[in-house]
């Protein structure tokens, strides 16, 4: 019976990565590394998609978008705060796509585990998986700063999702810290998206 | 869907969460908080590297209750200190004493550098027999982790995918590597440092380089190894020096073992050694010679 457990999770952690790997998207700007996105709203009503990535990843306004089954897309910057470190990409989309499932609640604990997509020195769609390192004390209701991972990221897994296994979003992945992944926390992202989308809707 | 992925993580969160009930912060540095574990009732075991200060000492328990503390003593060559904490009922570590960790073995590294837990997780990527430190001091087993070292990280417990407690862990024993210090070593210098304050060693006083026996002597003392220990420095009134070795004596064994490097004279000087004399065998003069000589008890920063 040895190694049917593990076989068991290797094949459960290749679907959960498989299925994240759908709604990471590939970003590129001119001048820049290839940068990772999440397709944030797959636009099934409007006719235009959403993705979501860090605001280091975009020089420029303007941008390509490569979506998992290789569907290329011009895309142009509808919301941009450096500060925060996000931006919002908007492109035509011709058909209903997957896109994220939150996950904001039940708080993440320390130790579970998390995955992390992104697309380093070009290789695209890679996977690392690693635990939750810090429960950020959550002051009175308050969104933490970063969300910190023990997970190994290297350039190009930037805006990228960092997910629980389940396949549910927790944060968008922005930097390395001391050997630690920090991530912007999904809550703090979707509050982001919807104050700034509402500024730039038409 | 993906259930044992999700049990697994939940899991090692539950594992976590119990055992980090017995990690505590430490204030007895500068800038960030090191870690300790809550060993045996009152007693809290930290690195002696992050505890900087021996006095004023603070600790924050897993509630967020902040008491103080007292330095029962350091162990360097360990790398340990153990910390009294009066009146305190919190949980203590639940170690694992049946099995040793094992090469490949999933484990999670704990610390508390300030309120909140923080772990990484990573495996045991070497196991191996007893070593000395770059001090001289004995630790049980050696146990090397692949995982990432942060803030915090030395003076966490290192424990398994069941939340039981397997040592140590510091990053200041081998070269930035991490290692764990295993249970029976931590167990032992909390004992001694908990009654006594201080780790008793033995010593002899001397400075010793290894040597090869030229082939013809070795033939004639029908030695079974041809290298020894040449005595190239002596404490003057030392425990060797009073008890007549001298300068230019080659060792050759000790309580009847051969000795081949400075390592084996310290492995046969444990604290239980001081004032019970020990047959030494040593070439002088071209003849076999064995004197009696009682080790004292080492002063702090001296080496062999």
């Amino acid at each position: 019976m040895t190694g049917s457990v593990s076989a068991g999770l290797a094949q459960q952690l290749a679907a959960a990565v498989d299925q994240l790997r759908h709604i990471t998207v590939q970003v590129r700007t001119h001048r820049a590394a290839t940068g990772a996105g999440i397709l944030w709203d797959g636009g099934e009503s409007e006719g235009r998609g959403l993705v979501i990535t860090n605001a280091h990843v975009i020089r420029g306004d303007r941008a390509t978008i490569e979506l998992s089954d290789g569907t290329v897309a011009r895309a142009r910057v509808v919301a941009r705060d450096p500060k925060r470190d996000l931006a919002a990409l908007e492109f035509e989309s011709w058909r209903a796509m997957v896109s994220i499932v939150i996950r904001d609640s039940p708080p993440l604990r320390v130790g579970e585990l998390v995955i992390a997509i992104g697309h380093p020195g070009g290789l695209v769609g890679a996977a690392t998986l690693g635990i939750v390192h810090r429960a950020e004390s959550e002051g009175a209701g308050r969104t933490p700063r970063w969300i910190r991972a023990d997970v190994r990221l290297a350039p190009g897994f930037s805006g990228g999702p960092l997910a629980y296994t389940a396949g549910r979003l927790v944060g968008v992945n922005t930097m390395m810290q001391g050997g630690l992944a920090l991530a912007i926390p999904a809550a703090a992202v979707e509050a982001w998206v919807r104050r700034s989308h509402a500024l730039v809707a038409p | 869907m993906s259930t044992a992925l999700q049990s697994l993580s939940t899991e090692l969160a539950d594992a976590v969460e119990s055992a980090g009930r017995a990690v505590v912060a430490i204030h007895a540095r500068r800038r960030i908080p090191a870690s300790g574990v809550h060993w045996r009732p009152g007693a809290v075991v930290a690195t002696h590297h992050t505890i900087s200060r021996d006095e004023n000492i603070t600790v924050t328990l897993p509630d967020g209750t902040t008491a103080p503390a007292s330095l029962a003593g350091r162990d360097p060559g360990t790398d340990l200190a153990v910390l009294k904490l009066a009146g305190q009922s919190a949980p203590t570590a639940n170690r694992r004493t049946d099995a040793p960790p094992k090469v490949g073995e999933l484990v999670i590294a704990l610390g508390r550098p300030g309120p909140s837990l923080t772990a990484s997780w990573g495996v045991v990527s070497r196991v191996d027999g007893p070593w000395r430190t770059w001090q001289g001091d004995e630790i049980d087993s050696l146990v090397r982790l692949d995982l990432a070292i942060y803030d915090g990280f030395s003076g966490g417990p290192l424990i398994d995918a069941g939340g039981r407690v397997l040592g140590i862990n510091t990053s200041a024993l081998a070269r930035g590597v991490p290692v764990t210090i295993p249970v029976a070593t931590v167990e032992h210098v909390v004992t001694e440092l908990m009654e006594r304050g201080t780790i008793r060693r033995a010593y002899l006083g001397i400075g010793t380089q290894p040597v090869r026996v030229p082939e013809s002597l070795a033939r004639k003392l029908e030695l079974e190894s041809d290298v020894a220990l040449l005595i190239v420095s002596l404490e003057s009134g030392g425990p060797a020096d009073r008890d007549g070795m001298l300068l230019g004596d080659v060792l050759l064994e000790l309580d009847g073992a051969a000795v081949n490097d400075p390592g084996d004279i310290l492995a046969k000087l444990g604290g239980d050694r001081v004032g019970k004399p020990i047959a030494v065998r040593v070439i002088r003069g071209g003849q076999l010679k064995t004197l009696q000589v009682s080790p004292g008890e080492r002063p702090k920063s001296r080496a062999a």
